[in-house]
């Protein structure tokens, strides 16, 4: 009895040892993916545009001559302001009760498929379930959309929001830096391709120019870039994430790991 | 090639695609990958071109004179004027051409139903078509009449205040070349008399050395070297004076010719200007005043002709929309390169303009369309070895991978291959 019992744990334990890993290793199959240009070319989203690309140059008129007028610069820097917040206001009003919906439409389909991430199909090489035809089917039907009932289920692919990631002081501040060397090596390099008419010393400055520009890069930028990257690695191996992607290139669900990295790069 | 896919394979084969740390996902570097593509070397290339191209266009400007910013932007207005002419031609080709389309087309589909196309009125439904095409061009005209005005007077107002800047600029410099003139001659004066009268200051200076010398007769040496330095400080203040009253004279003569060259040139501006917009007044006039009431029909239309007409009329609006955006588009961006090198004109730093924004728009087309190309024929050489290896997802794009495969090597063997 006791050597049946012992065969029997062995067998199950066998069973188990053969199913886990199989089951912790299934492939990932709750990936999905949207074309957001064919989403954003539907007639509704075209009139929108077209109404806001019609507000903006009326705008834009109206603007440019106060923006000739004022006499300081912080004077033009409030005349800015002023146009980008009447476009925001604008944007908001023509295309945010259309986007609300699309989204709502985008998380319905992806709950009704059991996708933990959608993702926009630029960045898509291979596989991946496409829901374009989906999402377009429910944005364009007269029905109203109501949030699926649950939240998207947590996913092995993470996230992080590169331009929060940008807005640190130290980040900014190379940026900065490479800018105003940009456009000092544009002055420079600008002044030697001034009379040179031949295209072999013309690529010679362009190639100097270029190469130039990219040593300030890599000196300023590569070490904050390599830090992040760092960051971003040790936090997404310490949740078991197998990939992170950037914010811009979700569309639904994901695992946010911005917070944390922000947290890792500021300590 | 064989080769090359036989080395990929076999580290395909290596791969375990399902692993716990894979789970049937790959990623893709691709801008490693673009970097191996045969055809690399001709997107730097244009790159490079385009690069020129805007560094050239950041080149500090040789100042031009007042004479040379209004010659060039009477030709900038020249230049305008042109393309909107033309495209104003084009849109009313255009409209020619589909009213007598959909003339045609109505009139045959009348036929075939066996109805008289007169009794029905269908020329008239192409005057009708006309009528509300040339309604609606009027409409379009007098509301851009009003823009076209406001842009007008906002072009001359910074035309004239780049003219009077300019013109100011160069009165100073007269001045400023005058008043230079004139301390060097006082100068050269002074010098003069100091040199002319040195041996006798020497003398009178050396007696005054003498210690034997009387208190008379040093007073009297003391004076005499007085009295040649007051006639040289008179002489040069004489020559001061005199220049002063002459400088007021000139600087009333150069304030009087620039205030006279300002006037002529901004009343010339005006005149343009007041011409142009008179020009666009009559002509939107006479285009609104061209409209006519449509002809009735004396018979009513059957109603499948109806519907065929219907159809016919949404088909050619359909057509003539799209004919028509591209002759707007074409005059929008002529329109946006003339406005830029008008900024660009009056000091803006508005980048490449004028034939160097066109070839950079080439360039840039080129380069797209290029790289376009690469990126096509990578991702589906990806396509395939993704599939050959089992894997589900494939992306591009990513910032960390603790997990996954990356596939960038194999790919980059088999892009290479492309070569070969």
């Amino acid at each position: 009895m006791k050597k049946r019992l012992i065969s029997f744990l062995v067998a199950t334990v066998a069973a188990v040892s053969l199913v886990v890993p199989s089951a912790i290793a299934a492939d990932l199959t709750d990936v999905g993916f949207l074309d957001q240009a064919q989403l954003a070319s539907l007639p509704v989203f075209q009139r929108a545009q077209g109404q806001l690309a019609q507000y903006q140059s009326q705008l834009r008129s109206q603007y440019d001559g106060q923006y000739r007028a004022a006499k300081t610069d912080a004077d033009k820097q409030r005349v800015a302001m002023a146009y980008q917040q009447a476009m925001s206001d604008k944007q908001r009003e023509l295309i945010g009760p259309l986007y609300a919906r699309a989204q709502m439409a985008i998380a319905n389909v992806a709950d009704s498929k059991h996708l933990s991430i959608v993702v926009d199909k630029r960045i898509v090489v291979y596989g991946g379930q496409d829901i374009t035809k989906d999402v377009i089917s429910l944005v364009t039907s007269s029905k109203a959309i109501t949030p699926p009932a649950t939240a998207a289920p947590s996913s092995e692919i993470g996230f992080v929001d590169q331009t929060a990631l940008e807005t640190a002081q130290k980040v900014k501040d190379a940026a900065d830096q490479l800018a105003k060397y940009q456009a000092d090596q544009q002055k420079v390099y600008g002044e030697k391709l001034k009379g040179v008419k031949g295209d072999v010393e013309k690529q010679q400055i362009i190639a100097d120019y270029n190469k130039a520009m990219q040593d300030k890069r890599n000196q300023l930028l590569t070490p904050l870039i390599d830090q992040t990257k760092s960051a971003t690695q040790t936090i997404a191996k310490s949740k078991n994430l197998l990939l992170v992607i950037d914010r811009a290139d979700v569309v639904y669900g994901g695992t946010d790991i911005t917070q944390d990295v922000q947290n890792a790069l500021g300590k | 090639m064989a080769l090359a896919c036989a080395a990929a394979l076999g580290g395909c084969a290596r791969v375990d695609v399902h692993a716990p740390n894979v789970r049937g996902i790959a990623y893709v570097r691709m801008d490693e990958v673009m970097k191996h593509h045969p055809l690399h070397a001709q997107l730097a290339q244009l790159q490079d071109s385009i690069a020129a191209i805007n560094l050239e266009a950041t080149l500090p400007h040789e100042p031009l004179s007042a004479a040379q910013i209004a010659a060039q932007t009477k030709d900038l207005k020249a230049q305008f004027k042109t393309a909107e002419d033309r495209a104003g031609k084009a849109i009313a080709a255009l409209q020619q051409t589909y009213a007598q389309k959909e003339h045609d087309a109505d009139v045959a589909a009348a036929k075939a139903a066996g109805v008289d196309p007169a009794a029905i009125g269908i020329g008239a439904a192409m005057s009708a078509q006309s009528q509300a095409q040339a309604e609606s061009a009027a409409q379009a005209a007098a509301q851009g009449y009003v823009t076209y005005q406001q842009s007008v007077v906002a072009q001359d107002a910074e035309a004239m205040k780049a003219i009077s800047a300019q013109l100011s600029k160069q009165a100073d410099q007269k001045l400023r070349a005058r008043v230079e003139q004139y301390q060097q001659d006082e100068s050269d004066l002074s010098l003069r008399l100091a040199q002319q009268d040195a041996p006798e200051r020497i003398a009178l200076k050396t007696k005054l050395n003498n210690l034997a010398l009387d208190p008379a007769a040093r007073k009297s040496v003391q004076s005499q070297i007085s009295a040649i330095d007051k006639k040289e400080s008179a002489q040069v203040s004489a020559l001061h004076a005199q220049h002063e009253k002459a400088l007021d004279a000139y600087r009333a003569q150069v304030a009087k010719e620039t205030n006279a060259e300002i006037a002529k040139q901004t009343a010339a501006i005006r005149d343009e200007s007041a011409a142009k917009i008179n020009a666009r007044r009559v002509a939107v006039g006479a285009q609104l005043r061209s409209l006519g009431g449509p002809p009735v029909p004396t018979q009513s239309i059957p109603p499948q002709l109806a519907k065929s007409l219907g159809q016919i009329h949404q088909q050619l609006i359909a057509q003539y929309q799209t004919d028509a955006q591209k002759i707007a588009s074409d005059f929008s961006a002529t329109q946006d390169d003339l406005n830029r090198q008008f900024e660009a004109l009056h000091g803006a730093d508005v980048g490449a303009t004028g034939a160097a924004a066109k070839e950079l728009k080439d360039l840039q087309q080129r380069h797209d369309a290029l790289q376009q190309q690469m990126i096509a024929q990578i991702q589906s050489e990806a396509k395939r070895i993704a599939s050959e290896m089992g894997f589900s997802v494939v992306l591009d794009s990513v910032d960390a991978a603790p997990g996954g495969y990356d596939l960038t090597n194999d790919l980059i063997h088999d892009v290479e291959s492309l070569h070969e």
